[in-house]
């Protein structure tokens, strides 16, 4: 049983909830008192609070509106900052949360991205990311092109952490060098040109510690690298590498422990080469 | 829409921030740990700083191309382009108070400390600009204090003007020796030299080590102009000034020398 700050035994506890009602209003912070149960995690403090519809003050009040998807961590949807920390909120188990912060529970959505209602946040920048490195392998095409060259045990052992990325966000929400890029959508702009302008709006700005992670997991697949000369082009285009401000809180906060910095140090070093050799040798690609 | 001029910095991104990287070694860096160790000399007496210093100035014309070259405009750019780097950041250590990311915030914080210090200290020093006009005015507001050719004692009464001076001098030097330290560990990084965790843990080791081995030469400089007997100084320097125009080793210039010491030559001379 969890105790309170007077060694009683906790029978509710305060969750604030940073509201924000549609892109282009104001944040406010709405308070909730929740009947403690053990076990509870924050996706189901967020359905006790749909189901009470009511906040603390015991006014009537919307549902808070939240993103989900897998509940184990494997999804990324429910990435959210939970006092003060950013993380996944089905991994997220209250009682450890308030065995370190007495009774209260703060739920803000992730600073980095839009917020589109409450803590629902646009990530389309994190994907846009990894369109723009081609976090891919470059097998499509029109005929059989027979089977990839084999992996070795090793190189498929150190891939495999950093296939395990599911871009929830976490290292970019940490990472002092990523600030929030937020486009306004204008009233004479088709869905096309609006979409257009935001993606290249994104790629002026810093790709990220997870799309560097991914050129270098493609980068190190024996297929994937057919294309590693283009991945390492993005890489150094404007908004890459470069931007790397070696904090290194992306690697601290990613919830599935891949070793980003390495991989960012690896693309420095993979990066430093590629130029070197683009500037004394044209027929490099 | 966008100049051409904010084109060109977004094209060549990349290229600035390695340059802006490499600038802080080489020549910054570099030149900082030479600069330290010349000053520490004076530890071994004055004859071995001046003799240091007319090494130095040995270039004669030739000099304000190497100062420029070599280091002010290296600076000014490593200086400039970092403030445009800070301003394209922000700083989350309350957030996530790990010790990378407060050696990431350290970084910048010491960065301008060190513009701050490095600007007043070629001031103080130097003068910014050797031209006529310029050169009066600092004078009159008691800069450029150093005279090459009464290296040792003008140094020496330059940091024993106040008490503040030397504490002033400590804080901006080891702002400069962190930034120095942790620069080159974030270049390993960046140009991709330790990649692994336990790589980057021995080159932190390495880069501390670089530090510490830095602040005690500065310190030993700075102690050593802290209680130099600039009076003697002075008179040994306008011995070594007269004999090694004899000689042949320096030319005779003595607009390098400090205006007392200029008075003091001319006195002499009407005695003879």
């Amino acid at each position: 049983m969890i105790k309170n700050v007077y060694g009683e035994n906790l029978t509710s506890f305060t969750v604030k909830v940073r509201r924000q009602a549609s892109p282009d209003s104001q944040s406010y912070w709405e308070a909730f008192n929740i009947p403690y149960q053990a076990d509870l995690n924050v996706i189901s403090v967020l359905q006790q609070i749909a189901k009470m519809s009511k906040n603390a003050k015991g006014e009537s009040t919307t549902p808070v509106a939240w993103d989900c998807g897998c509940l184990e961590e494997v999804c990324g949807a429910c990435t959210m900052v939970i006092n003060g920390r950013v993380r996944q909120s089905c991994s997220a188990l209250v009682d450890n949360i308030l065995d370190e912060n007495n009774d209260v529970l703060r739920l803000e959505p992730m600073s980095k991205f839009p917020v589109i209602r409450d803590l629902v946040v646009d990530r389309s920048r994190v994907f846009r990311a990894l369109q723009k490195i081609k976090a891919w392998v470059p097998v499509d095409g029109y005929y059989d092109m027979g089977a990839g060259p084999k992996q070795d045990r090793k190189r498929q052992e150190q891939a495999y952490p950093l296939s395990e990325c599911m871009s929830c966000g976490c290292c970019l929400e940490a990472c002092p060098q990523y600030l929030k890029v937020e486009t306004q959508r204008e009233s004479d702009e088709t869905d096309e040109q609006f979409e257009d302008r935001k993606n290249a709006e994104y790629d002026k700005n810093f790709v990220g510690a997870h799309a560097i992670n991914q050129a270098m997991l493609f980068n190190s697949n024996p297929t994937g690298k057919m294309i590693s000369g283009e991945r390492l082009d993005a890489l150094t285009d404007e908004g890459g590498i470069q931007i790397c401000g070696n904090a290194q809180n992306c690697v601290a906060v990613c919830p599935k422990e891949i070793p980003l910095t390495t991989s960012i140090a690896k693309a420095g070093r993979a990066a430093t080469i590629h130029k070197i050799k683009k500037f004394f040798d044209s027929n490099e690609k | 829409m966008d100049s051409s001029e904010t084109n060109f910095f977004r094209k060549h991104e990349f290229l600035i921030r390695r340059l802006h990287s490499l600038s802080g070694l080489l020549p910054v860096g570099a030149y900082m740990i030479v600069h330290l160790l010349t000053n520490a000399s004076i530890l071994n007496g004055v004859e071995s700083f001046q003799n240091l210093v007319y090494q130095i100035h040995s270039l004669g014309k030739i000099l304000w191309i190497v100062e420029w070259g070599f280091i002010f405009l290296p600076l000014l750019f490593h200086a400039g382009f970092g403030v445009v780097i800070i301003m394209g950041s922000k700083s989350n250590t309350s957030q996530y108070s790990y010790v990378a990311n407060w050696r990431y915030r350290m970084q910048r914080i010491t960065g301008m400390v060190a513009l701050l210090f490095i600007g007043f200290h070629v001031l103080h020093m130097h003068g910014w600009f050797h031209v006529g006009f310029w050169k009066t005015f600092a004078h009159a507001i008691g800069m450029a204090q150093f005279s090459p050719y009464n290296a040792a004692s003008t140094a020496g009464e330059a940091m024993q003007s106040t008490i503040l001076m030397p504490v002033f001098y400590f804080v901006g030097i080891a702002a400069c020796v962190y930034h120095l330290a942790n620069g080159v560990w974030t270049m390993g990084i960046t140009w991709g030299v330790w990649t692994t965790p336990q790589a980057q843990k021995r080159a932190t080791i390495a880069c501390a080590g670089l530090g510490g081995f830095v602040m005690i030469v500065a310190i030993s400089a700075l102690v050593g102009f802290c209680t130099l007997d600039t009076d003697k100084a002075q008179e040994r320097e306008i011995e070594m000034y007269q004999e090694s125009v004899n000689v042949g080793r320096i030319i005779e210039n003595e607009e390098k020398l400090s205006k007392p010491a200029q008075k003091k030559i001319k006195r002499e001379r009407r005695r003879k």
